[in-house]
């Protein structure tokens, strides 16, 4: 069996794994279990149901495979996917109170907030991103978590899976100008939950 | 660009999601609209900066998806499966490699009905080269001493007739005949009569020989026709040593009296000595002069060894003269005559030998009747 090539696009990976090729299916789950669990985990906000739900995301992938037909682009379509069981999942949440991030996680009640372990998850990862605060960070995280849902969802498809408007348009089933509203609401947002700090009103004369 | 366009583009400007052109004017009107400007570094900064911490996955969840996928895998339906084996043979068969090796060997196993074995794998060839040979006698004749001579490298052939130039019934000759006939000269039966392998006589040889012969052949010699009818006169006479000597003298010489006078010569040499001798002459001048001389000669050859009680020669010189028209029929009949002979003396041969084993005649048997009665029958002709 080839070795998968770094440089190999989603959809010729998924062509392999079509295929039976394995080693595709593991190169696919490397570069996007990171930003679809990300994903899921803001729009959720509980990090163990998150990780449940990006395990299916991937179930699904496997499942459905070979309904895959290369019209649209791989990442557009596992987002679609992720959407999908995350809407499944706040209708099943939405029967009880959703966790606030003053309260304690749900594994461990005395351990972290919810809002600590997802603003400061590796403050080592990223010499750009250790340069904010924690209290930045935590700002950002608050800010994005309480934007309506049609604006969150629209900045993480954004922001975490990177796709361009005309895609989110086509997963939301949006317009592309109705999305590219609710981007431009949530950047206005955060840069007003951004504006207190000193340091970045600097950054943004 | 005006600014109620550049509110409806500031979003796909800044995640680049604008062409080039739209780009280079988006940032032409910011450089002279403040307000733009402003709304555009200030869209800028908050990506920049307020960019959304990603958190990392919990430890394990990678290798906890990849074994839910193999099991999963493996509780795929059977259709499923054998449409993923279909379709990574598919795959594979239909990469570019494949294609150029199934060319490849469609191009040599196409190119095997070409080929052929090279000459040189094999140690001997025997080749068998049909036709006449020149002889040397022709060679010598290509430059004619007078130029009235008709046709020399024909007339240099001593045909004693004009059936000797039937060539190509004679190519069906038996070899072993010759050889029998003349085995340390091996003559060839389409050449001209080689002088110079004259078993007898004083034949001259070389081109001295040629010369006299071309003079002979050019010239109707006198001398030459008298010579043969003093020898012709000689063996009417009865004087049959004379003759021969006369005839082979005339034969060793050549000319056109040659094949004639070898064939008298050699009823000569029988009149003279007998079959015993006469007999290899015969099958000289039969070897030697192809046509009626040759045919005459055969026969008289085979008629020597049916009296020497050699039948089994005699035979096969009956034989040879089948493929002679003229003899033909008679050359059948003699074949014939032979068969019941040999018949003849295998039945009686049979009978002597039952009478010498019978049992109620044994004292006959003892007193040498049975070595006359199992004998082979003497030949009745006479050798002269």
């Amino acid at each position: 069996m080839a070795a998968v090539q770094d440089d190999a696009t989603d959809e010729m990976l998924m062509v392999r794994y079509q295929r039976g090729e394995r080693k595709a299916f593991v190169e696919l789950v490397r570069r996007h279990n990171r930003p679809i669990y990300n994903f899921v985990l803001r729009q959720l906000r509980v990090p163990s149901v998150a990780e449940d739900v990006t395990q299916d995301v991937f179930m699904r992938l496997v499942q459905n495979a070979a309904e895959f037909k290369h019209e649209a682009r791989f990442s557009t379509w596992l987002y679609a996917i992720a959407r999908n069981l995350c809407i499944d999942q706040l209708r099943k949440l939405s029967h009880r109170r959703h966790p606030s991030l003053d309260q304690p996680s749900a594994e461990h009640s005395d351990g972290p907030l919810l809002g600590e372990t997802v603003a400061d998850p590796n403050p080592q990862a990223s010499a750009e991103r250790s340069a904010l605060s924690t209290e930045v960070r935590s700002s950002i995280v608050k800010a994005v978590d309480s934007l309506p849902d049609d604006q969150r969802e629209v900045f993480l498809l954004r922001e975490v899976a990177n796709l361009p408007f005309r895609d989110i348009a086509e997963i939301t089933g949006a317009g592309e100008n109705t999305v590219k509203s609710r981007m431009r609401y949530a950047l206005d947002r955060l840069k007003e939950a951004l504006s207190d700090f000193e340091e970045y009103a600097r950054a943004l004369r | 660009m005006d600014c109620e366009k550049f509110d409806r583009i500031v979003l796909d400007l800044l995640y680049d999601e604008l062409d080039e052109l739209t780009t280079a004017a988006a940032k032409r009107h910011m450089e002279h609209c403040a307000r733009c400007r402003a709304i555009g570094s200030g869209l800028r900064a908050t990506r920049e900066v307020g960019a959304l911490p990603l958190v990392e996955p919990p430890e394990g969840m990678e290798l906890r998806i990849l074994q839910a996928e193999e099991q999963a895998a493996q509780l795929l339906p059977i259709g499923k499966r054998l449409g993923r084996g279909l379709s990574l043979l598919a795959g594979y068969a239909m990469r570019p490699q494949v294609s150029m090796a199934a060319v490849l060997m469609l191009v040599i196993g196409s190119s095997l009905f070409f080929l052929r074995a090279q000459p040189g794998d094999r140690e001997h060839v025997l080749v068998t080269e049909r036709g006449v040979p020149e002889s040397d006698n022709e060679s010598v004749t290509v430059l004619p001493k007078k130029a009235d001579a008709p046709e020399p490298a024909r007339a240099s052939r001593p045909v004693p007739s004009p059936r000797a130039e039937e060539v190509a019934p004679r190519r069906d000759r038996a070899p072993e005949a010759k050889l029998e006939a003349a085995p340390a000269a091996a003559p060839n039966e389409y050449a001209p009569a080689p002088r110079a392998e004259a078993p007898r006589g004083g034949a001259a040889l070389g081109i001295a020989a040629d010369d006299k012969e071309l003079e002979g052949n050019s010239e109707p010699s006198t001398d030459s026709d008298a010579s043969y009818d003093a020898a012709m006169a000689a063996y009417r006479d009865g004087r049959y040593s004379e003759a021969q000597r006369r005839f082979d003298e005339i034969a060793s010489l050549g000319g056109p009296h040659a094949a004639n006078a070898a064939l008298y010569g050699a009823q000569a040499l029988r009149r003279v000595s007998g079959c015993p001798t006469a007999a290899p002459r015969f099958e000289e001048v039969h070897s030697r002069y192809p046509g009626s001389v040759g045919s005459d000669a055969a026969w008289q050859a085979a008629d020597c060894y049916r009296s020497l009680g050699d039948l089994p020669r005699a035979r096969q010189t009956y034989e040879q003269l089948t493929s002679d028209p003229s003899y033909k029929t008679r050359a059948k009949e003699a074949i014939a005559e032979l068969d019941q002979r040999v018949a003849d003396q295998e039945l009686a041969a049979r009978r002597a030998a039952a009478a010498a084993t019978a049992p109620a005649a044994p004292a006959a048997a003892a007193k040498g009747k049975p070595a006359a009665a199992s004998a082979p029958a003497k030949p009745a002709a006479s050798s002269k």
